[in-house]
């Protein structure tokens, strides 16, 4: 079966989270440059270029991974980029969600051995949550295939920034 | 009961409609070696799954050679999943004295 014989570049899994550790880190690091004692102050320039640097590193480590594996195996996996990248599966979105709302909430208070720390935890359980859907994937090939439609990331995008919003406002 | 697709039967074209489901995208050469077919046995089939748009072809490049890349089409998805179940209700009760 074509499924059995498909493998993932080498770090795979742990630079997909190692790029999530560090975006978590910086957009709690940027936030908190902007957030003042009654909710959300101007955004700086560095507040933007740092939350930027986040997307960044996410964005050039997801696209060389994906451009390996492609390169590797001769296949394209929507449900690759949507589960191991995008982070649509609950774990992977719980987990994130989780550790950027504690990272977020540790950087406000200058607490930055809790913003490493959360960062940390949310990349290691967000590159397990790959490595489980990749399990699940050569099991049933079929079924874990397909990415999920454009709707769902939309709407899975709009309720993360509305989630971020509440945070900050109410914090 | 639900008919079995003429364009499915042939085992080889099954084989090629399956691995297809499993990846959204593949190269001309890694599903010939999934499937252990030669280049034209594997066009032939592409040519007449595509006439009946089960499966689409682009051309792309692979390791920095020309090839082509093969998916399934929403229309190939429903007409094997349609051939599946055809096949379970066909078979459905048959019962091989042992």
């Amino acid at each position: 079966m074509l499924a059995q014989r498909i493998r993932t570049p080498p770090w795979f899994f742990t630079s997909i989270g190692a790029a999530i550790a560090a975006q978590i880190a910086l957009t709690a690091v940027a936030l908190s440059w902007s957030v003042g004692g009654s909710g959300i102050a101007a955004l700086s320039t560095w507040t933007i270029a740092a939350f930027a640097a986040g997307v960044a590193v996410l964005l050039a480590v997801a696209g060389v991974q994906l451009a390996a594996f492609r390169q590797l195996n001769g296949v394209w996996v929507g449900g690759l980029l949507s589960r191991v990248v995008l982070g649509t599966g609950a774990l992977a979105s719980g987990a994130y969600i989780v550790a950027l709302g504690a990272a977020i909430w540790s950087a406000i208070d200058a607490q930055w051995w809790l913003v490493a720390t959360s960062s940390v935890i949310g990349g290691a359980a967000y590159a397990l949550a790959g490595r489980r859907w990749f399990n699940a994937y050569r099991d049933e090939p079929a079924r874990h295939a397909r990415r999920e439609s454009v709707v769902m990331l939309g709407l899975a995008v709009v309720a993360a920034l509305v989630g971020l919003g509440l945070l900050l406002i109410y914090r | 009961m639900a008919e079995l697709d003429p364009h499915v039967i042939a085992p080889a074209r099954l084989k090629l409609m399956v691995t297809l489901t499993a990846v959204s995208e593949v190269e001309f050469g890694t599903v010939r070696d999934a499937l252990e077919v030669s280049d034209s046995v594997l066009s032939k089939h592409l040519a007449s799954l595509e006439d009946v748009d089960y499966v689409k072809r682009r051309k792309g490049v692979h390791r920095g050679r020309r090839t082509t890349w093969i998916s399934l089409t929403p229309d190939g998805r429903r007409a094997l999943d349609a051939h599946i179940d055809a096949l379970h209700a066909l078979i459905d009760g048959v019962t091989t004295p042992r």
